[in-house]
């Protein structure tokens, strides 16, 4: 690898994409800096490791995907109503491979949904409640109570699920099913056992509110206090800097964070085998016994003990139809996110506007971090960031 | 790899405990065999069972090495527990470890597979297992062999009434949600004297696949066809019951709700009431006990025809179940081989685990610890010729 | 969060001479005013309830909302709008938090109360075992956890050791050295998602099957378990890395580079500590969802109740497992399964209780001193 000084001006940034020489394109560009940094060996051997920690996980995850794909495509190609081995048991009564996974993936969807729905907002309350407006002495010990929530391992939700969610919840259920019974969710015989999908869904929050909690207060202490403080010290109220300052730095972020979340909730096999009782179907109910929409992980798990080889085939090709539905969903994420981002270099790190045009009538049209030729994680064409668009 | 793994860091109380428990075993064998010539073969007591029994008791090498893996039906776990414990304390070379969360489906689909060594299996090899047991075993084949025996029990949870008596029409009836409150007439006419609330019944059933849904189905549908329309199956057909995972699952929602009724193994449901179950169309209500079931097995148990010789795959007629001497509802539990493994070693230490779980002192331990029923003597004899031939 | 109204100055001018008005204090809710509101919703919706029917929830519920709409009135006229919206959010923020201390407190205590009286050194200590008394043919099983803690601390242990550094380069990779469009960063990001939703099952099955592949038929070990849990982990290592290691400011990679500081020396240097309170997080996050996994331990590393201390040979137990099949399948003894079920699980909860304080120790070494 040559690393003649003279190739590393501003100009190499525009090399072909894939190129791998060490530290070469990507190191400090233009400026005075380039000639007097060296490429050194450790350089060399560790972009040598992370890039082969890269192209390891590639190879593991692509072979997980493909050995999946190879399992389950007898299953799925298969005639399910003349084939003995599919038209009885668990998967006696569909016609086709469709018809079993698509009430699955609506079952998983929903009962993922309630998750977030019930989860998310009080998860991303406690981040800016432990981050911004809990006294700075025990924000410590508080961020380290709501991560002692994921400690605690999934048999145990499942378990107090069932000892004490499913009887908390029974004269709620009730309750709903009397008197908002009119409306679709609230249908039909309510549970007297409590095993519905409330019930999980209730858990299920649980379950997900450390990991987005976790991750977004981290997001949220890293604001730059500047911001902050001009916010306040124009006259805002706490809730204004946190709406001004706070959430759009770290709106991508707290994405990443649900995401995250809903990964888990997607994924979540024993918490939901313990506690809904299930059917397959595609149903709105949440307070009945029998009109549980079952989700694709519990399915797996409750009917892989008992199922023939081409019923396994079977439940891993759900298990890939949750792959999709993961993909779809992080795709819908990152669409929301470069669209709320002015510029598509998929930077993180906001500025809002109000601030920085306030910045820089005071400063005038100075430099301001943004502004640097050096990239971290953006392209290599410099783009002035944050000027009024 | 068997030669590697003869040894394990055992916990050092296990391995005193061990040491202790075959002292007393010599020292009361020597005695017993002292006393072997005075008794006659008495199959009753429990003061000197296993050496003080006839000839054929049955002999653990205690010279034997090696790991035995296997997995399967978790009806049998129990009963594999003690079997495991006393095996292993008499052989202290053996490891043995049985998957029992796999269920009957998975230890067949693993043994298929030559993971396990031995299959535990609510039911036997179906034609397309038998098919690729070719592949697995040879060309000599598979044997299902019956080891566990056990009933299903109707579990309900409704406060001052015991011995609650039900009918297999009545059972059906509420099973597929015909019959919706504990006062219907059907049930008053059956329980005269109980006080049967006007609740609704909420039936408890299996979410997950399983043997004993096999078995329950099976019955109904044999007992009740015009009224159980569902082909038997190992998942619940009945949309609209509270279905819950494992059969742990079902005794604990039994247990926490009022006014439920469930299936589950008889020997999973602990302390809650089990139903009498009416015999046939006779005047006789039975409860479980394991005289009856074994009484059931030997009744209504039917060879069914196969090809591998020894295989001994059972059917059950519930007609020929008709009065108080059997429980109604009867559980067989398989253990399943091959005739010939690919390492004589190996089938050497199989068949003696097989053995020493299907005489006469194995079933009583089953009995004694996983609440099983003994399987009658002459079963448990053409299970040891089946065995005989396995190399 | 002293916002002076403007209505203060307007209110101390048309009174005219008289009491000193405090200027700074005008046109604000007394001090305490949220406490009083609170007390006054409890008091008034539990008068309600008691005639309607008496529900704790309820209650809770109820006096939340008519705390939360008097305060908001109320601050709406003393003050103004602006500081209502304020007041009201804060207060939400808080019933927020308090909704997750709820379930914590009552599933740590669910998990202490049943799993304390199992918790002795003998539990710890011992394997599980069982003995067989030939004279009377019972079986006496004794509970024993020491097999679990092992296979949990080796499992884990191993699985966290491939895919931490594996995870932590790979961001590095990603947010350091690749531009996104790059087809490798491309795919990797892709791949990440996706696998973010794996079922923990599917990954069981995919290292069981590789280590048939390999190894032959009875590919049970705990090894193959480890990398099952690599394969769930890996994910959330890589994609909580990544948002951490992104919000390090330029700045502070820029200023290095000005010093002349090597790209390698940068990010060990500056970045990773910079960082490295949030990806201490995110691994130990990654971490505590594995360990309490059980259904690839069972398809990967088969069960067994002997003690295994090879990880590469031979059915493990880990303390999830322990605790699952004393709840699942119990053995005639419910409830002395159910009771080492119970204290499985407590000791799973100490254990990562223990790792989480460790984490967080680390932490703190390398944390730049002052930040945050």
């Amino acid at each position: 690898m040559t690393s003649h000084p003279a190739v590393r001006s501003r100009t190499s940034s525009v090399k072909a994409p894939g190129s791998t020489t060490a530290s070469g394109p990507r190191s400090p560009q233009g400026g005075a800096g380039s000639s007097r940094v060296k490429s050194r060996p450790a350089d060399r051997i560790f972009f040598g490791l992370s890039f082969g920690s890269a192209l390891l996980i590639m190879v593991i995850l692509a072979a997980v995907a493909i050995f999946l794909i190879v399992q389950a495509a007898p299953a799925i190609a298969a005639n399910w109503a003349s084939n003995p081995d599919l038209n009885s048991g668990p998967t006696g009564s569909f016609a086709t491979f469709w018809n079993y996974v698509a009430p699955l993936i609506w079952g998983t969807l929903w009962v993922s949904a309630i998750a977030l729905v019930l989860g998310a907002p009080v998860a991303i309350g406690i981040a800016l409640f432990i981050s911004h407006y809990a006294p700075r002495r025990i924000t410590g010990i508080l961020g380290y109570l709501i991560d002692l929530l994921a400690a605690v391992p999934s048999i145990v939700f499942g378990l107090w699920g069932i000892i004490v969610i499913r009887p908390l919840l029974l004269p709620l259920t009730d309750w709903l099913n009397h008197n908002l019974g009119f409306i679709p969710i609230f249908s039909g015989q309510a549970s007297t056992t409590g095993s519905t999908i409330l019930a999980g869904g209730v858990v299920l929050a649980v379950m997900i509110l450390p990991i987005i909690s976790s991750i977004s207060r981290e997001i949220f202490l890293q604001t730059p206090r500047l911001h902050e403080e001009a916010a306040l010290a124009l006259g805002a109220t706490k809730w204004e800097m946190i709406r001004m300052a706070v959430l759009p730095y770290a709106k991508s972020g707290v994405v990443s964070a649900v995401l995250l979340g809903l990964g888990r909730a997607l994924g979540e096999t024993m918490a939901i085998a313990l506690i809904i009782s299930p059917s397959i179907g595609f149903y709105w109910n949440i307070l009945t016994e029998g009109k549980n929409s079952q989700t694709i992980a519990a399915n797996l798990a409750l009917n892989f003990p008992i199922s023939n080889v081409l019923q396994r085939e079977a439940l891993i090709g759900t298990g890939l139809m949750l792959f999709v539905i993961s993909l779809a969903v992080n795709f819908l994420a990152r669409w929301i996110i470069s669209r709320s981002n002015a510029d598509k270099s998929g930077r993180k790190k906001r500025r809002p506007k109000a601030i920085v045009e306030a910045a820089s009538a005071v400063n005038g049209p100075a430099l301001s971090a943004s502004d640097s030729p050096v990239r971290a994680t953006g392209s290599a064409t410099t783009k002035p960031e944050g000027t009024p668009a | 790899m068997s030669a590697r793994r003869g040894h394990h860091p055992e916990g050092n109380t296990v391995k005193f405990k061990n040491v202790a428990v075959v002292g007393a075993f010599a020292l009361t064998a020597t005695i017993a065999l002292a006393g072997c010539a005075n008794s006659s073969g008495d199959t009753g007591s429990t003061t000197k069972p296993s050496a003080s029994a006839t000839a054929d008791a049955y002999k653990i090498d205690p010279s034997l090495t090696g790991t035995i893996t296997a997995g399967g039906s978790s009806a049998q776990a129990n009963a594999e527990a003690a079997w495991v414990a006393a095996f292993t304390s008499q052989a202290k070379g053996v490891t043995i470890n049985y998957d029992k969360s796999q269920g009957s489906g998975g230890g067949v689909t693993n043994w298929l597979a030559g993971s396990y060594d031995f299959a535990g299996s609510d039911s036997p090899l179906n034609p397309t297992q038998v098919t690729s047991s070719a592949s697995t075993c040879g060309a000599d084949g598979a044997i299902n062999l019956p080891v566990y025996l056990d009933g299903v029990a109707v579990i309900y949870n409704l406060p001052g009434v015991k011995d609650l008596k039900l009918s297999s029409e009545v059972i059906a009836k509420i099973f597929s949600l015909k019959i919706t409150t504990w006062n219907d007439a059907a049930i008053v006419a059956l329980n005269p004297k109980a006080k049967l609330p006007a609740t609704a019944i909420t039936t408890v059933t299996r979410s997950d696949g399983s043997g004993t849904t096999t078995n329950f189905t099976n019955y109904l549908s044999q007992s009740q066809p015009s009224i159980w329309t569902y082909a038997p199956s190992n998942a619940w057909p009945v949309a609209g019951s509270s279905a819950q995972q494992g059969g742990s699952g079902v005794v604990n929602t039994v247990k926490a709700g009022e006014g439920t009724i469930g299936y589950a193994d008889h020997s999973a449901i602990g302390d809650l009431s089990s139903a009498q179950i009416q015999a046939g169309t006779s005047k006789d209500y039975v409860a479980f006990s394991a005289e009856g079931a074994s009484t059931a097995f030997a009744k209504a148990a039917v060879a069914t025809p196969t090809t591998v010789e020894g295989d001994l795959s059972q059917k059950l007629d519930y007609t020929k179940l008709t009065d108080k001497s059997s429980y109604p509802i009867p559980l067989i539990s398989y253990q399943i081989l091959c005739k010939t493994f690919k390492s004589a070693d190996q089938a050497k230490l199989t068949k003696a685990f097989v053995g020493y779980v299907a005489s006469d002192i194995g079933q009583k331990i089953a009995a004694k610890n996983a609440g099983a029923a003994p399987i009658p003597a002459a079963m448990l004899a053409k299970i040891a010729k089946s065995l005989a031939d396995v190399k | 969060m002293t916002a002076i109204s403007s209505g203060a100055a307007r209110k101390s001018a048309s009174k005219g001479p008289g009491p000193i008005v405090n200027s700074l204090t005008t046109g604000q809710l007394p001090k305490f005013v949220e406490f009083y509101v609170l007390a006054g919703a409890l008091i008034v919706v539990g008068g309600v309830m008691l005639f309607l029917g008496f529900n704790l929830g309820g209650w809770l519920f109820l006096s939340a909302l008519v705390y939360l709409i008097a305060l908001g009135v109320l601050s709406a006229i003393a003050e103004n709008r602006r500081r209502a919206v304020d007041r009201i959010v804060r207060s939400l923020v808080t019933i927020a938090f308090l909704l997750a201390i709820a379930p914590l407190i009552s599933t740590l205590w669910t998990v202490a109360s049943n799993g304390i009286g199992q918790l002795n050194w003998a539990f710890i200590s011992q394997t599980g075992g069982a003995v067989f008394n030939p004279e009377t043919l019972k079986v006496d099983i004794t509970t024993g956890a020491l097999q679990a803690i092992v296979g949990t601390l080796e499992i884990t242990g191993i699985a966290a050791l491939m895919s931490i550094p594996i995870g932590l380069l790979t961001s590095i990779y990603l947010v350091e050295y690749a531009r996104p469009n790059q087809p490798i960063a491309r795919t990797v990001t892709f791949l990440v998602d996706v696998m973010t939703g794996i079922p923990s099952i599917v990954a069981g099955l995919f290292a069981f099957s590789l280590f048939t592949l390999l190894v032959g038929p009875k590919a049970f070990s705990g090894f193959s378990a480890s990398v099952a849990l690599s394969v769930l982990m890996i994910p959330i290592v890589v994609r909580s890395c990544e948002e951490m290691l992104r919000l390090v400011p330029s700045d502070l990679r820029e200023a290095s580079f000005a010093l002349g500081v090597s790209r390698f020396s940068t990010i060990v240097k500056v970045v990773l500590p910079t960082a490295i309170v949030g990806i201490i997080t995110g691994i130990t996050l990654a971490i505590a969802r594995v360990i309490g996994e059980t259904a690839p331990i069972f398809i990967a590393a088969s069960f067994t109740d002997n003690f295994n201390a090879n990880p590469f040979s031979g059915p493990m137990q880990t303390l999830p497992v322990l605790a699952y099949t004393g709840i699942k399948f119990p053995g005639q003894d419910i409830a002395a399964s159910n009771a080492s079920a119970w204290g499985a699980a407590l000791l799973l909860v100490i254990l990562v209780v223990i790792l989480n304080i460790i984490a967080r120790v680390i932490a703190r070494v390398f944390a730049p001193k002052g930040a945050r």
